[in-house]
Formats: C-alpha cells, sequence, structure tokens
C-alpha cells in the first residue's frame, strides 16, 4: 500500500522538480535552493514516506561518494601547504562565529557545535558553477577560493562523522570525544592504508567489462563503506567518501564516475525535497528573522577572512574582496549536516527549519553578492583612495602652516 | 623563454599562465570537460579584458597555428631562398663505386665536376671539411654541394645512381 501511493508521489515530485529546475536554470539560480523550495511546496500534498526517506539516505551517500571519488589525493599532496593554511584561516574566521551564535541563540554545546558546522561550510557546487559563469576562473583569487573550497568539504566529512559518533555515544564528555575520535581516525587510517597497498588489486578487482556486474561492484562497495561506518558509530557518509576516495587513484575512476552520476542526481535531488518537506512553515516565519542576522553575521565574517586571506597571500585589495565576496553562498553541505541529523531519530537535535532558510537566503542572495560585488568593491576602494589622499592632503596642509 | 606556471583549480581543471614579454599575461583553463578558456591580463590588472571560449577540438586547431605546424609564415621561408640555386646531396658509396677507395685529390672531383665535398660521415664518426687526402671508404656517406648543373654532372661523371633522401 505505501509502496503504490510512494510511486504516484515520487513521479509526481520528480516533475515538479524538473520543471522548477529548468525554470532556475533559466534564471540562474542554484539547483539546491529551487529543490527544497518545491519540498516545502509539495510537503501539503504527500507525506515523506520511509521509502523517499531511504532514497534521501541513499542520495547522501552517493553524494559523499563522488565528492570523495573527484577529491584529488595528488592535488591535496601537492599543494597541501596552501591549502592548509587557507584552510585553517577560514576555518578560524568563521567556525567559531557559529559557535559564537548558538552560544547567543542560547543553544547547548553540541547543537552550538553543529551550526558552528553549517554556517562554515560553503557550498563548493554553487561557487564553482558562479565562477565559471562569471568568467573567472583564471582570476588571481579564484585558486584560493578553491583551494579554501576544498579544505572546507573535506573537514565538514570527517565533523559530520564526529558529531554523528557524538550523538550516538549520547553526550559530549572527553571520554566519548576521545573514544568518537579514534574511531574515526581508526576508520580513516584503514581506507588510507588500504589504499596506498593493495592500489594494484583494487585495479584488478574492478576490471570488470559486464556493465551491470560493474554497477552492481561498484554499489555494493560504496553501501558497505557506507554501512561498516555506520555499524560502528559513525556517519554513513565518511564511509561512503572514504570509499570515493579508495576508488580516485583507479584508473577506472571516469567510468565509476560516470556510472554513478546517475543514481546521485536522482537520489539526491530526493534528499533536497525530502529535507524541505520536513521544514515546519508555521514555525518559519518565526525563524526568518533569526536566519536573516545569523545570513548577515556570517557573511560579515566571510568577507573578512576572505580579505584577510587575500592580504596575506599579497593579492590586491580588489581580489581580496571579491575573494571574501565569493565564499558567502551555502548550501548543499549545510543542509546535508543538517540532514542527516535530523534523518537520524535518535538523535534529538532538529536545526533543520533554520537551516532551511539560512540556506535559501545565502544560497540565492550570495549568488547574487557575488555577481554583483563588483560595483562595491570599485566604490569601497576608491572611498579608501580617497580618505587616504585626504589624510595625507591634511598632513601636508598642516605641516605647511 | 618565459616560464610557464601551471596552477590546479580543483573542481575546476588546470590552469596555465604566461607571462608575455610586453608585460601582459596570457592565462589558459583547462576545464575537466575538455573546454578550454584563453584569458588576456593587461599588465597590472586583476580581471581579464578579454575571454575566448574554445571546444577541445577548436583548441587543437588553434594550437596547430600557433605552433606554425599548420602554415608556415614567411619569415621561415627567407633562408631557403637565398638557397635557392644550391642543393646538398646525400651520396652512399657502395662497395664498387668508382668513388670508393681513392683519395679526393686523385679523383679531382672539384675540377672535374665543380662539387666539393663537405663531409664524410663514416659509421659513428663525421669528417667535415675532408682534406684532399683523405681516402674515400666504400660504405662513406658524402655530402656534396653544387649548383643543380653541378651535381648532376657529378652524378653522370661518377655513375652514381644511389642517393639518399634527407
Amino acid at each position: 500500500m505505501i509502496v503504490d501511493e510512494t510511486v504516484l508521489s515520487l513521479g509526481i515530485s520528480l516533475l515538479a522538480l524538473f520543471f522548477a529546475g529548468l525554470l532556475a536554470t533559466k534564471v540562474n539560480q542554484s539547483l539546491t535552493a529551487v529543490f527544497i523550495v518545491v519540498g516545502m511546496i509539495l510537503q501539503n500534498f504527500f507525506p515523506v514516506t520511509i521509502i523517499t526517506e531511504f532514497i534521501a539516505t541513499l542520495g547522501i551517500i552517493f553524494m559523499l561518494f563522488i565528492f570523495g571519488l573527484e577529491f584529488s589525493v595528488g592535488n591535496l599532496f601537492n599543494n597541501q601547504r596552501k591549502i592548509f593554511y587557507t584552510g585553517i584561516y577560514d576555518l578560524l574566521f568563521n567556525f567559531p562565529v557559529g559557535l559564537f551564535l548558538g552560544w547567543v541563540l542560547g543553544y547547548d554545546l553540541i547543537r552550538s557545535l553543529l551550526l558552528g558546522g553549517i554556517i562554515y561550510v560553503t557550498s563548493s557546487v554553487i561557487v564553482a558553477k558562479s565562477i565559471i559563469d562569471l568568467k573567472r576562473s583564471a582570476n588571481p583569487e579564484t585558486e584560493y577560493i578553491l583551494n579554501i573550497l576544498v579544505f572546507e568539504d573535506m573537514f565538514i566529512a570527517v565533523f559530520l562523522s564526529f558529531i554523528v559518533g557524538i550523538l550516538n555515544y549520547g553526550h559530549i564528555d572527553t571520554r566519548g570525544t576521545i573514544n568518537v575520535m579514534m574511531k574515526t581516525l581508526a576508520f580513516f587510517l584503514f581506507f588510507v592504508i588500504l589504499a596506498r597497498t593493495s592500489k594494484k588489486f583494487i585495479d584488478k578487482i574492478i576490471d570488470i567489462e559486464h556493465t551491470e556486474l560493474f554497477v552492481i561492484l561498484i554499489l555494493s562497495i560504496i553501501v558497505v563503506s557506507a554501512g561498516a561506518a555506520f555499524k560502528i558509530g559513525l556517519s554513513e557518509a565518511i564511509g561512503a567518501f572514504l570509499a570515493g576516495l579508495l576508488l580516485s587513484e583507479t584508473k577506472q575512476r571516469h567510468r565509476i564516475s560516470e556510472t554513478i552520476k546517475p543514481f546521485q542526481q536522482f537520489s539526491t535531488a530526493i534528499f533536497f525535497v525530502v529535507f524541505g518537506m520536513s521544514i515546519d512553515y508555521k514555525h518559519m516565519a518565526n525563524l526568518i528573522p533569526v536566519g536573516i542576522f545569523i545570513f548577515v553575521i556570517s557573511s560579515f565574517s566571510k568577507v573578512l577572512g576572505g580579505y584577510f586571506i587575500g592580504n596575506r597571500y599579497s593579492l590586491s585589495k580588489k581580489a581580496s574582496l571579491r575573494l571574501g565576496f565569493s565564499l558567502i553562498p551555502r548550501g548543499e553541505f549545510s543542509i546535508i549536516l543538517a540532514g542527516t541529523i535530523a534523518m537520524n531519530s535518535r538523535l534529538p537535535y532538529p536545526l533543520k527549519s533554520l537551516t532551511g532558510v539560512y540556506v535559501l537566503l545565502s544560497a540565492i542572495l550570495g549568488s547574487i553578492i557575488m555577481k554583483e560585488s563588483d560595483w562595491f568593491i570599485k566604490w569601497f576602494i576608491e572611498r579608501r583612495e580617497k580618505e587616504t589622499k585626504q589624510i595625507s592632503e591634511h598632513s601636508a596642509a598642516g605641516l605647511s602652516e | 623563454m618565459s616560464e610557464i606556471k601551471e596552477c590546479d583549480l580543483p573542481g575546476i581543471g588546470k590552469k596555465f599562465s604566461l607571462e608575455l614579454d610586453s608585460g601582459d599575461k596570457l592565462v589558459v583553463v583547462i576545464h575537466s570537460s575538455g573546454e578550454r578558456e584563453v584569458f588576456k591580463f593587461t599588465r597590472d590588472s586583476d580581471e581579464p579584458s578579454s575571454v575566448t571560449k574554445l571546444t577541445d577540438e577548436e583548441a587543437r586547431q588553434v594550437g596547430a597555428i600557433l605552433s606554425g605546424a599548420y602554415f608556415q609564415p614567411v619569415i621561415e621561408d627567407e633562408p631557403k631562398l637565398t638557397m635557392k640555386n644550391v642543393t646538398m646531396e646525400w651520396i652512399k658509396i657502395v662497395p664498387d663505386s668508382m668513388l670508393a677507395n681513392k683519395k679526393i685529390e686523385e679523383l679531382d672531383i672539384r675540377k672535374a665536376t665543380g662539387v666539393s665535398v663537405t663531409t664524410i660521415i663514416r659509421g659513428e664518426t663525421v669528417i667535415p671539411n675532408p682534406c684532399s687526402g683523405e681516402v674515400i671508404k666504400p660504405q662513406d656517406t658524402l655530402i656534396i654541394i653544387g649548383n643543380n648543373e653541378q651535381i648532376k654532372n657529378f652524378m653522370s661523371t661518377f655513375e652514381i645512381k644511389q642517393r639518399l633522401e634527407k
């Protein structure tokens, strides 16, 4: 019974997604935001079932897998210092802001940590797309932006695993933290060592010409690692991410990506819809002022952090400001953080509606700001130059008197 | 030659930037999709003054043109013009050749044909400007120089059939 109804509602959801998505690409808006809005509307027509929820879970798993697969470990080792330092600055500028805001809003420690993660992570999808659309890929600030995004995504994958571990443990204390950290570390090490030592072996195993068997094998690798991570009390997402990382060094990488992408695109879209469907309308009106408040503060910290990083690496003022303004849009990873936590019924920390409001604001406004910030940057720099000129004229006048 | 700087753009592709003699900067971004973008930055600017998007195929064509493989510019033709009437020829000496085991002065090559022997290649060794006492051996390769008339004369005088293509 439940299956029959789900099939039709799934079909309707997909149809709605298609038309909304078509509209979004016409006006150059991010699909993430639009999919969430579609979910918010659809919640009036049918409920989230266990099946759609399951597809949504797969959506997170596949998304993290693809992220791990496309993540270049070689690039990480080649540019590790640059990625590490820019990433750390960005982290220090933005993560504490979330913690602080959580404290201001009267949250407990775990919820504040979660908020920290949600407002810290910039959307790589939206930003990378905007950079290409705005023809900024050759600009001096772009490589710094992209390095920051790599660091953030990596950090959030680990952070997610950590916070799910803590929540499964029950409460936050020294023993629990150490316990979860050790588990995460052990899981990581297992995959890294596997990737380092048995590269040829893995290459051999997955070298299967039969298309159907190939799909099944790759899916099984993904789901088994996700399930194993869940079994030891971490998040499924980190298992999938590491499986992606493991397969990213193989010769079949492109084939794997092509095979899994359709699954990922479908299930991730459903994940965003399910997320939208579980946002509470009535709740939302109250949350808008808070959302705007968080958006303004966290945008400010991103711009400030970006400007600092630009200066640190001696980019021009203009490029540094552009670097900061390009980090405002939040998107998929914030939703994944909030969504993963909310999906686990044992975890009593929603934060969902607020994240929904916040991501909608920053995804839509953020990409507009990225595009339109040029005049502001120009005005800002001209004003600064005028001021310094006036000051120097002033002091010159003072001297001649 | 100026240095080409290479840089990864994770999620987008790879960036190559080239500082030009004029002070401008040329940046090529190769997207993971295969698309290329060529940016020009004028001196000290951090915004591109022009952007050109190329598909994979277009980029290869333009690349061939730029490297000169597609069309040779006029500059390259000039050295050939000065050599118009002069030909160099590679001659392999067969064992029963009239030239084999004889000294160059004995054969009186220049007087008889007008051709000069500029180089003898003997296995691994190369003898440039051989003196008149040098003995030509079988399996040698001679490099001779002369105008077309003189070369023809040389070929018929010494009954040479085996020429080497360069």
